[in-house]
């Protein structure tokens, strides 16, 4: 669970702030997603709710922000681990370094957390095989390709358990079925209720798998709702987002008249194969 | 192997080991001098074996002591500031030019985090080094510890907060490493470990009349404050070059005033 | 430059590799001890021939055993027998005359012990490193309660050093190949900072992140953090341990006391 209200923040050498006035909630079984052009703050967002920023940072901090109903401001961030997982933008850093393999990186937060060693080889072995990193487990996290890296570092996570997921931009460098596999886990995590926060810019992946999405432009929230409203919002580019492709294909289609009114537009494939398949059969019956 | 279990009595608390581990180098230094070392027992075994054995004891205190406060940051900056201090070596070795440059690392984090993370790094450095490139560095792992010792005390006092005080700053620091490294050249490396123009000099002063640690210091003397005045330099040139918010993860940089107010850190005071 | 291979050396399966790396550690520290504590060049060599070369030759690394001190040892020992074969202080037993350079007695002899000293040091520092992991060796050294933070900082330098070396040669390599003719010292300096600044700056601005991704992973979050891996260890080699141990404190305080003496 994920509450932040009226929050800003300002880094101690910014000269603005970094975020201003954010309020959103995200519940257990949610996956909220954040959108938003470079520097609109999505970072900073994620260092927030994992409690990194401003523990770590310094800077000055206004609003609440709670966590599974505790008040981040009072709580160190020792107090976190294991509730809250953070996966950061660049694997190369979230690796630790301080173990020599694959499979000892992924414990490497349950050693720190004192899980008796047999617990430990089980939940490494199953993280291992969800995300595919079974082959590569004796190799040192140095020698994967960014890719692998990558899941290693959501691996290193998940692990953990974490009832609060904060991901920040966890696909950036993976393949098509890279990326399946981790927004398969991530399904996975929100049926057993955990609470999601993601950075992400596909989009489509984005449209199937978020309950929410929030847009952040400049530091503050333009936009928040479900990702029907927002991804189709026309106003998605001036906010630094690209929009998805069939979306803008449907909404040139619309200002000819050729998307059924009905229809809200698209922000699917699927969706966007129906409604222009839909719009086609209509034409089919007018020439008739 | 030194017993690092943390259940130990007050008077080995961590706190006390870096002051514990001091004492054992100055009194080890002490010892060299004391006992004459151009007499009978200078030469070969014993006199090495003492300098050998009361560096890396108090290397060992030093470390042990010294890291185990360290915020998780600090912990995190070691590791960089040791490749750099490498790869700077490296590089400085494979363009020729006649310096060794490889405590830049050690200096930075002197300077950022304070004296006992200083005297990590260096000591952490030569561990690595003797590690991957050559066991001759782990007798040294003591001067190392002391530049970065040395550097952080130099920043508290406020030297580095202007060039020219941080270049002096620079020059005192390698008055340390060349007076604390003389035994372990001398004795346990029989004046031969540097490189050729290190030995060379030494050579020279040896021919001169000098005993083999004086000349040992001598050359430390001469080559020391020079390459450790420029180290200083470099470490400051990347100091300039961090984000400001980098800097400000370290609250000794931040409560101390150590480094200058930059005019982009306006809002940091 | 060559360097010792940490990493690669898990290949073997002697009986010295199978060893608990305190073994081998302990090993190392008290031989070099034991060296140092006689003043008979014999007695190094004896260890040397004795302990070091068969222990080598058991672990099947002998040839690299001999690469690497060769690339170590032997220039040190070169550079000592000049210097001190010269220039010994207050030496007089001349042996022979280059030009005017006179070759004393009792320097080559203070070369020779040095040289084997040195010897020993490095070889059972390199036989521990020929036929240990890092891995190992940290594991072993945290299951023996040594600081988390220690441990941190030496295996991430282990892994983070080859691969910004790795990045730098290739800088140095791009440049060369550029075919930038590069003249004098100052210029030799001046064409490296653009080059290899990012990269050093870069490593640092990572250390906030790297720092935030450790703590979240609690990082210093317990007093008694557990292990995935065990170190095998027994009974045989912790006993061997301590006689070795005791050794080197005998050796050590009778040297002592015979130099204060």
């Amino acid at each position: 669970m994920i509450e932040v209200k009226g929050f800003s923040f300002t880094y101690p050498t910014g000269s603005r702030p970094a975020l201003h006035d954010i309020g959103f909630e995200v519940g257990p079984h949610e996956l909220c997603a954040v959108v938003g052009g470079s520097g609109a703050g999505k970072s900073t967002l994620a260092g927030v709710v994992s409690g990194t920023v401003p523990h770590l940072t310094g800077g000055c901090a206004e609003g609440l922000v709670q966590v599974n109903g505790r008040d981040l401001a009072d709580t160190p961030l020792s107090g976190l681990v294991g509730q809250v997982g953070l996966v950061m933008q660049n694997p190369f850093n979230q690796i630790s370094g301080a173990r020599f393999s694959v499979r000892e990186e992924i414990a490497f937060g349950l050693e720190n957390m004192g899980v008796p060693r047999d617990e430990m080889a089980a939940r490494v072995d199953t993280v291992l095989h969800d995300l595919g990193l079974t082959k590569v487990r004796d190799r040192s996290p140095y020698e994967l390709s960014g890719g692998q890296q990558q899941l290693l570092a959501i691996g290193s996570v998940l692990v953990m358990r974490p009832t609060v997921m904060v991901l920040d931009e966890p696909t950036s460098q993976l393949d098509a079925a890279g990326s399946a596999l981790v927004f398969e886990a991530l399904g996975t995590l929100r049926e057993q209720g955990v609470t999601t926060l993601l950075i992400e810019h596909r989009m489509e992946r984005l449209a199937r798998a978020a309950d929410h999405v929030l847009v952040l432009d400049g530091g503050t929230i333009v936009a928040k709702g479900s990702p029907g409203e927002v991804l189709a919002d026309e106003r998605l580019e001036e906010w630094g987002v690209a929009p998805l492709r069939y979306t803008v294909a449907a909404r040139r289609a619309a200002a000819r008249g050729l998307w059924p009114d009905a229809r809200p537009l698209p922000v699917t494939l699927d969706a966007a194969a129906e409604g222009f398949g839909a719009t086609v059969a209509h034409l089919d019956r007018g020439d008739r | 192997m030194a017993d690092f279990s943390r259940s130990t009595p007050s008077w080995l608390d961590e706190r006390w080991r870096i002051g514990w581990g001091t004492g054992v180098v100055l009194v080890t230094y002490a010892g060299l001098i004391a006992v004459r070392p151009a007499s009978e027992h200078g030469v070969g075994g014993p006199i090495a074996l003492l300098a050998l054995v009361g560096y890396t004891l108090g290397a060992l205190l030093i470390v042990s002591g010294a890291v185990a406060r360290l915020p998780a940051t600090t912990v995190a900056l070691l590791p960089v500031a040791i490749t750099v201090n490498i790869v700077m070596g490296k590089i400085v070795y494979f363009s020729g030019l006649p310096l060794q440059l490889d405590s830049i690392g050690t200096v930075l984090v002197g300077v950022v985090a304070g004296p006992a993370a200083g005297a990590a790094t260096g000591a952490l450095a030569s561990v690595i080094v003797g590690m991957t490139i050559t066991p001759g560095a782990l007798p040294y792992a003591v001067t190392a510890a002391m530049i970065g010792f040395t550097a952080g005390m130099l920043a508290r006092a406020g030297l580095f907060r202007r060039l020219p005080t941080a270049v002096l700053a620079g020059g005192l620091i390698g008055v340390v490493a060349g007076v604390i490294s003389a035994p372990i050249t001398a004795f346990v490396f029989g004046n031969a470990s540097g490189s050729v123009g290190q030995s060379a000099l030494i050579a020279t002063f040896q021919a001169f009349g000098n005993g083999m640690l004086k000349a040992a210091t001598l050359q430390g003397l001469v080559a020391d404050p020079l390459d450790k005045a420029l180290t200083v330099v470099l470490a400051m040139a990347i100091l300039k070059g961090l984000p400001p918010g980098f800097l400000y993860r370290f609250p000794f940089v931040r409560d101390r005033h150590v480094l200058a107010r930059r005019p982009d850190v306006v809002r940091a005071g | 430059m060559s360097t010792v291979q940490f990493s690669p050396h898990t290949t073997g399966n002697s009986l010295v590799h199978r060893l608990s790396p305190l073994t081998k550690l302990t090993f190392a520290v008290t031989v070099t001890v034991c060296a140092f504590a006689v003043v008979d060049y014999r007695w190094p060599l004896l260890l040397f021939c004795a302990l070091l070369l068969p222990a080598a030759i058991g672990a099947k690394v002998l040839r690299r055993f001999l690469l690497m001190l060769a690339t170590f040892w032997v220039p040190v020992a070169a550079v000592l027998f000049v210097v001190q074969g010269f220039f010994f202080p207050e030496a007089h037993d001349v042996i022979a005359r280059f030009g005017p350079l006179e070759l004393k007695s009792e320097g080559v002899s203070y070369a020779l012990l040095t040289a084997l000293h040195i010897l020993v040091l490095m070889g059972g520092f390199f036989l521990l490193l020929l036929t240990t992991h890092a891995a190992t060796l940290m594991s072993a050294l945290s299951e023996r309660n040594v600081s988390p933070s220690l441990i941190y900082i030496v295996s991430a330098a282990l892994q983070i050093v080859p691969t910004l070396s790795r990045r730098a040669t290739r800088i140095l390599h791009a440049q060369q190949a550029r075919g930038q003719v590069i003249h004098g010292l100052r210029g030799r300096a001046r064409a490296l900072v653009p080059l290899v600044g990012p990269l050093i700056l870069g490593a640092f601005t990572d250390v906030g992140e790297r720092a935030a991704a450790m703590e979240t992973r609690g990082f210093g979050a317990t007093r008694r953090p557990t292990s995935l891996i065990t170190v095998p260890d027994s009974a045989v080699q912790r006993s061997a341990r301590a006689a070795m141990m005791l050794c080197a404190v005998v050796a050590v305080t009778v040297n002592v006391w015979g130099v204060m003496r």
